[in-house]
């Protein structure tokens, strides 16, 4: 217990590293931005009032809009490139969906549900590397169909209407399924089970006790890489359950 | 509102049936050299110096040559109207179809009355209006739905079978030139008391007539010949040499970036402009459909070219610190092993010392 609180590390094990949790806000606060200012290209917010709302006025203005929404792609773009590059220079493809993901998401779901046993998990459970794949394949979806609108709208481009149309269509799809997977995102954590996770994307840690047990695979892993030391744990766990005892 | 969609179906149908009959027939050139035109950028030309509004008829011949065209094109709403909710409004013209003193979604052209006081003498203006075609179309480019389209001829029109009528392109437009009427359109077929507003109609510089190679009806039906049609350039230099001539001004060829549509007049479009105004805001007129003449409008998407670079350079920038983060943070990796290995060797007083 005591060699715990001298030394918190032990107690917690490096989930996110800066790198990823840097990829991940800046992702997430460019969707925001985009998807704020996006809807703000369809004449929505003076339709439903919403620039009534006290400082919603420039909501209204598409040209305020149109610009920010450039400045929520520059971040997108540059955090998915970002993120492509180095997960390829560093070889780390933990998020990246595996075979049999979707028949394990499905146990993990049951068994979340059910209170039964799940299957023992890497560092990402199958669920997450399913949910990477959406929300990373609605992004690119967006992102091509995105730069062929700024593309559009330089002055004296002019694009095939047809060819405009199934763009426009698909950067509107895009921005359905990406609002369905931000909400799956977000609702997986309505179940109490994947909370001690969250503190991954902020501090970056998570609680070891919880690895242990829920991301088995890893935790060996990360035992064989000598990246932690088992004599340690059960050295504070003897001591906590001395204390308990 | 079946009826409705069939028969503009029916119309599109038989439009773009005959036009490709007439092509087949004739040869994709033929029909536009018939009429003096290129099948290139056109350009028309309006001269205010000989537009006198038709003051010895009823109602201007372009205005009533446009409506006789494009009748079978106009709304038939679907009655009674649903408020665009939550507001409490819903824009119908269906009861104003006679309404020719305003662009209406009935009225694609009309022509202006104003006085204006120049070189010391009040002149009176007269000025048709419809869209201006531009050569950058904000509408077309900003459409939501990509509704509007512009063709290799300039001319911009709107798909009546995608408008959702959410009048983005009038809010868009310096001019505010596309007109709505609920109660029509695509709408209808998906929550139309939630969303929606119906179909936005304009001049479309009667595109199936310049696809037969004749003139718009506008331009045929001019008694004065203010109204002209050519290609683009000749239009331009016809217009510039008709300025100097009359030592009079050009609008619309740097106007939101550059029109097909070029007004001359002996009198500065500044004070035409200023008289619109003057005369709207007499009348209390703020509804849509009487557009002014701002020289020199910006066009909204003139920074599009720059937005479009940063936009294709911020993944080279990302990846390439992406780079240069992996690269220091492998080195680093290989630092800790080593420092690792080390203290693995050292044995059990290492471990302790990291542990304090």
């Amino acid at each position: 217990m005591v060699k715990k609180i001298n030394n918190p590390k032990q107690s917690k094990i490096l989930r996110q590293s800066l790198a990823n949790r840097f990829v991940h806000w800046t992702t997430a606060l460019s969707v925001l931005l985009l998807i704020i200012t996006g809807l703000g290209q369809l004449p929505l917010y003076t339709r439903y009032n919403v620039t009534k709302l006290p400082g919603a006025e420039w909501l209204g203005d598409y040209f305020i809009t149109i610009n920010l929404h450039y400045l929520g792609a520059l971040g997108l773009l540059f955090a998915v490139a970002f993120h492509v590059v180095y997960a390829f220079a560093r070889r780390e493809f933990d998020i990246f969906p595996r075979k049999g993901d979707m028949k394990e998401s499905y146990q993990i779901i049951k068994a979340m549900l059910t209170k039964g046993k799940e299957p023992a998990s890497d560092k990402y459970l199958a669920e997450q590397r399913v949910a990477y794949l959406f929300i990373g394949v609605s992004l690119l979806l967006l992102i091509v169909t995105g730069l062929i609108k700024t593309l559009k709208n330089v002055p004296g481009i002019d694009l095939s209407h047809s060819f405009l149309y199934w763009n426009t269509a698909l950067h509107n799809l895009g921005t359905g399924l990406i609002l369905f997977g931000i909400i799956g995102h977000l609702a997986a954590f309505l179940l109490k089970e994947n909370r001690p996770l969250l503190p991954g994307m902020f501090t970056g840690s998570i609680n070891r006790e919880y690895v242990k047990h829920r991301h088995s695979l890893w935790y060996d892993k990360l035992l064989r890489s000598g990246e932690i030391n088992e004599i340690k744990l059960n050295d504070s766990e003897t001591h906590s359950s001395g204390v308990n005892s | 509102m079946d009826n409705n969609i069939s028969r503009r179906t029916f119309f599109k149908r038989t439009t773009a049936a005959g036009l490709l009959g007439a092509l087949a027939a004739t040869g994709l050139n033929k029909p536009v050299q018939a009429a003096g035109l290129s099948n290139g950028k056109l350009g028309t030309l309006i001269d205010l110096s000989k537009c006198d509004g038709c003051k010895n008829y009823g109602t201007p011949l372009c205005v009533e040559a446009c409506g006789k065209h494009n009748q079978e094109r106009f709304p038939e709403p679907i009655k009674p109207l649903k408020k665009y909710w939550p507001q409490d409004k819903v824009e119908d013209w269906s009861n104003k179809r006679d309404l020719k003193s305003r662009l209406t979604p009935y009225n694609w052209t009309f022509v202006d009355h104003v006085k204006v006081t120049h070189d010391g003498a009040e002149q009176e203006v007269y000025v048709p209006r419809r869209c201006m075609h531009c050569d950058n179309p904000t509408c077309s480019k900003l459409c939501p739905f990509s509704a509007i389209t512009k063709d290799p001829t300039g001319a911009v029109s709107i798909d009546d079978e995608i408008c959702f009528g959410g009048a983005k392109c009038r809010d868009v437009c310096p001019w505010g030139i596309p007109q709505r009427q609920a109660g029509v359109g695509i709408y209808l077929d998906i929550a139309p008391d939630l969303a929606g507003g119906g179909v936005m109609y304009k001049c479309d510089m009667c595109v199936d007539l310049l696809a037969e190679g004749k003139k718009p009806a506008c331009v045929s039906a001019c008694p004065n010949g203010a109204i002209s049609i050519g290609p683009r350039e000749d239009v331009r230099n016809l217009a510039n040499e008709k300025a100097k001539e009359i030592n009079g001004y050009v609008y619309g060829d740097k106007e939101n970036g550059g029109t097909s549509t070029l007004y001359v007049s002996a009198v500065p479009f500044e004070k035409i402009d200023a008289a619109i105004k003057a005369d709207k805001a007499s009348k209390k007129d703020t509804a849509p459909g009487r557009p002014g003449m701002p020289v020199n409008v910006e066009n909204y998407l003139s920074t599009g070219k720059g937005m479009f670079i940063s936009t294709v350079m911020a993944p080279f920038a990302g990846a390439a610190v992406a780079g240069l983060t992996a690269y220091r943070t492998i080195k680093g990796d290989k630092a800790k092993r080593k420092q690792n290995n080390l203290n693995t060797q050292g044995g059990d007083d290492n471990d302790g010392e990291e542990n304090k």
